[in-house]
């Protein structure tokens, strides 16, 4: 039904997160129909942007080649205060909102058994190296307001107790079972600042 | 509540279809057997249930050779539009819209269309395993109660989590597994505990319709045994632990860990069902546990209507044809008026004023030759 190099775009397009074999269908039939150079415009971005980012030495935020993430890289953000995501998508939520200037920490993930993801999968050790490295007073834990995200901010809270640092988790008031990058901007920095203590 | 039209795809033997019940009153769907009379209210209790009520697979329920199957329903509710959508993929994620807009837990669903189903395999919840009870309680909280909704979601996705992390433990307390496992049962215990709460106040609440719904079932017609008249019904929920559920948790860890199961938690709890005092699962007459089977569902039907203000759609799956006709008469006296949809084998009893006759063989053509829309 398809040639074989059509075969493999709807292949690869489908393996990509939220396009379901019929979108990738409809993408590769119009990437077909382009002309070539903005074909080539797309397949240059995606090389570039593997070949030239990274994560962040020390929040695992996206970064260019290796170098500090940006936020970690301005003096002129808070140095004690941290802000643990579970991704960096998260971090260009918590920006949007405005209401933060500390450094962030990006787990790269939340405690997910089903998806074997325990503690030894996530950035955890460089955040303890971190808390006492750096002189962080207070940790906000904006881990996604689901299960998965709830259970890893509990987590970190009981390993935090003993650094004697401020533990706060964001306010409920999120969609319950949400993601932080669908929250809007008001909603999210308004959890952001009605953050609680949260008691290990 | 009202059901306008419903749209199928490549759902089981339905290519493409639509069907247009009766908005306010008793659709009689007709046609021979295997024609897919039943695989309409099936179709009508996934959008309610997320779940077949014959208790088939999701894939069951695809077309064979179909990837997908699509459940459409146009409604109405308080006088507003309602457009719900399921699709149910063989593989993947199954997916569901209310007005368009992505729902992401059952609750969601139950709450834009509260259903009530009876069918002849109503009987196994008084002679089945303790499953079957439990989601009837289930079924009705996710409709009744949102927020028991979203606790019974939470409480299904942890004991996944929890039974992940006993799997990979592989029987040994590692101290990453007992700091990870804490955490969970801690949500375990909460969500759990509450559910549990939630499935008590239900049955207390219960139990009243069930032994009025009884009386007048099992009183309709012949006695259906010698201890009929000695009726006292119990309806009891059954926890599985003692006091706190966090502590019990606890103390079932080592035993968790070595069998890799939760052993203790909701998802382990029955409902006590009684008859003049004996056990009605092993005890009763399969006409005591028949009507006790109906009296349940009823009295589920009756609450809901007085919570919600107005009655769930009705489906009745060739209910009559496993009754009597004074216990048919009986069961439908007693249904409070609403949108009903219905298939039978055998002729109606009286009380039933029938607005619309619906042969399923005009949207299927038979089997084989289905019309397309
Ligand atoms: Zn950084």
């Amino acid at each position: 039904m398809y040639t074989p190099p059509l075969r493999a775009l709807i292949d690869e397009l489908g393996r990509l997160p939220g396009i379901g074999p019929k979108s990738a269908q409809r993408i590769a039939f119009h990437l077909l129909k382009v002309p070539i150079e903005d074909a080539l415009r797309l397949s240059d971005a995606i090389v570039s942007v593997k070949e030239r980012t990274t994560l962040c030495a020390r929040c695992f935020n996206v970064a260019e080649g290796g170098e500090l993430c940006d936020v970690c890289a301005d003096d002129r953000r808070e140095a004690t205060t941290l802000c643990v995501v579970e991704d960096p998508r998260d971090i260009v939520a918590v920006e949007r909102t405005q209401q933060f200037r500390g450094r962030y920490h990006a787990l790269q993930g939340a405690l997910n058994p089903l998806e074997g993801i325990g503690p030894e999968q996530l950035r955890i050790k460089e955040l303890l190296v971190r808390i006492e490295e750096e002189g962080i007073t207070e940790v906000i834990l904006c881990t996604n307001p689901n299960l998965e995200g709830e259970a890893t901010a509990m987590y970190l809270a009981r390993l935090l107790n003993p650094f004697g640092v401020t533990v706060t988790r964001i306010a409920s008031g999120l969609p319950v079972g949400g993601d932080l990058e669908y929250a809007d901007e008001l909603t999210l920095g308004r959890a952001l600042e009605g953050r609680r203590l949260v008691e290990p | 509540m009202s059901l306008l039209h419903l749209y199928l795809q490549d759902f089981r033997l339905f290519v493409a279809a639509r069907f247009d019940p009766d908005p306010v009153g008793t659709t009689v769907i007709t046609g021979p057997n295997g024609t897919g009379k039943t695989t309409l209210l099936e179709a009508v209790a996934y959008l309610g249930t997320q779940r077949s009520f014959r208790g088939a697979p999701r894939e069951a329920m695809i077309r064979a050779g179909g990837e997908r199957a699509v459940i459409r329903a146009e409604l109405v509710r308080d006088g507003l539009p309602l457009l719900v959508e399921a699709e149910l993929a063989a593989v993947g994620k199954s997916r569901a819209q209310v007005n368009r807009q992505a729902v992401r837990t059952r609750r969601d669903l139950a709450d834009a269309v509260p259903v009530t189903i009876f069918s002849p395999e109503d009987l196994g919840i008084v002679q089945g395993g303790p499953a079957r009870r439990r989601d009837l309680l289930d079924d009705a909280l996710r409709m009744l109660d949102p927020k028991a909704g979203a606790v019974l979601d939470e409480v299904e996705r942890v004991l996944r989590q929890r039974a992940a992390l006993l799997r990979q433990a592989g029987g040994h307390l590692r101290p990453d597994v007992a700091s990870t496992l804490e955490v969970w049962d801690d949500r375990l215990a909460d969500a759990g505990g509450a559910l549990a709460e939630a499935r008590q106040n239900l049955t207390e609440d219960l139990e009243p319709r069930v032994v009025e719904s009884y009386r007048i079932l099992a009183g309709a017609g012949p006695a259906v045994s010698s201890v009929a008249d000695a009726t006292s019904v119990g309806v009891t929920y059954r926890r599985g632990w003692d006091g706190p559920l966090a502590v019990a948790l606890s103390a079932a860890r080592a035993d968790d860990l070595r069998r890799a199961v939760s052993t203790v938690g909701p998802h382990r709890d029955d409902l006590d069902l009684e008859l003049g005092g004996r056990d009605a699962r092993v005890q009763a007459s399969q006409g005591e546990q028949r009507c006790l089977a109906l009296a349940l569902r009823l009295a589920v039907h009756r609450l809901a209507t007085e919570r919600l203000g107005a009655a769930p759609i009705l489906l009745l799956d060739d209910v009559f044809s496993e009754l009597d006709p004074d216990r048919s008469r009986a069961l439908v006296h007693e249904l409070p008026p609403g949108q009903t949809l219905l298939t039978t084998a055998v002729p109606l009893p009286d009380g039933v004023s029938v607005a619309t006759v619906f042969d399923v063989r005009s949207i299927t053509g038979g089997q084989q030759n289905p019309r397309p829309l």
